[in-house]
């Protein structure tokens, strides 16, 4: 019996290890919290960024295992869904760049000037695309 | 040590076809003043048709060149090894309707990938559980939530890019500059080594 729990224990401790390092791996290659610490020039506060992104990861690991209910007035939750879709969108536009899109188009078909208009194309294109999805796509 | 000539090769340069390329244009000169004017106009190079869009300038050339007609035999090559040129044939603007369609390419792929991405991840479903562990109501269409989660997308975007309609948020070049940089500096490097024929020495060469 003892010898199941330790062997569970360990099993879980290291499937955690692997899934928090592959995290941090991402955000790191995505280098989000480099931009947001250039952006607001606060290098010297890495570390309790880094330790808001595990207290993130952890209390987020907690709320969809243990699934507690909270009753927050719902209207709280706009400042959430805001935080939440920054997050995201910065995660997208990461990507996009890490995948090399606009240097590439802006070479090739010579639009350095009008990179602006293109960028915004995206910016525009998530919007609206996620604003349909929820108010007409899902009831498709 | 007083005839001594300095030259610091430009990095990249733009010349118009059929230009004669003269010493001034590729480079920056530091040199006694009786000769200063003449190796200014000193013709290095002239454009021709065949040489398409880039031509390479290798430091040893510009030197054969000042030697040959200046006999200073004092030439101190400082900064880049050699100059990039790149000949501009008539200012090539894109016209308006391949801007329009390269745009609603943008905005239409990006609409529908990020849709994709929400029912790859089931984000309604996440979405309505958070709700309802949140607030503690049930609500199949938790729009209070998904609408700013939606305009953040684009707030999170612009942040990365650190673009506000043209305005910036600081002076530091985005990541977006940074990347157009780097893949510039690529391009450079590889013409560098494929275009440059005194960079290369193949078996049959010789």
């Amino acid at each position: 019996m003892i010898a199941k729990i330790l062997f569970v224990i360990i099993v879980g401790l290291a499937c955690g290890l692997a899934v928090g390092a592959g995290f941090v791996a991402f955000i790191t290659v995505l280098s989000i919290i480099p931009r947001l610490m250039q952006l607001t020039k606060t290098m010297t506060k890495i570390l309790y960024y880094e330790a808001a992104v595990v207290l993130g990861v952890v209390s987020g690991a907690w709320l969809s295992l243990q699934e507690p209910v909270f009753s927050i007035n719902r209207y709280f939750l706009l400042v959430f869904g805001l935080f939440y879709g920054v997050f995201v969108g910065m995660l997208s536009a990461a990507l996009t760049e890490v995948l090399n899109v606009f240097p590439l188009l802006a070479k090739r078909i010579k639009l350095q000037e009008r990179l602006l208009y293109l960028l915004m194309a995206m910016v525009f294109g998530k919007i609206f695309g996620s604003l349909f999805h929820w108010i007409f796509f899902v009831d498709m | 040590m007083e005839n001594t000539i300095y030259i610091r090769l430009r990095h990249r340069v733009e010349v118009k076809e059929n230009e004669r390329i003269r010493l001034k244009d590729v480079a920056l000169i530091i040199a006694p003043e009786n000769i200063l004017p003449t190796l200014e106009n000193l013709c290095i190079y002239e454009v021709t048709k065949e040489d398409k869009n880039t031509i390479i300038i290798d430091g040893m050339q510009v030197i054969k060149h000042i030697t040959f007609q200046t006999n200073e035999s004092e030439i101190q090559l400082i900064g880049p090894p050699q100059t990039i040129i790149e000949v501009v044939y008539k200012k090539s603007r894109l016209s308006f309707p391949i801007f329009l369609i390269v745009w609603f390419l943008l905005f239409i792929g990006s609409a529908f990938t990020i849709m994709n991405f929400h029912e790859d991840v089931s984000m309604q479903l996440v979405h309505q559980k958070l709700f309802y562990l949140l607030t503690g109501i049930k609500d199949s269409k938790p729009l209070v939530f998904q609408i700013p989660y939606s305009i953040g997308l684009g707030l999170g975007m612009i942040l990365f890019f650190n673009h506000v309609f043209k305005k910036r948020i600081n002076e530091e070049p985005s990541p977006l500059e940074v990347e157009m940089f780097n893949y510039q500096q690529a391009i450079d490097q590889y013409l560098v080594m494929h275009e440059n024929k005194e960079r290369m020495k193949k078996i049959h060469d010789r």
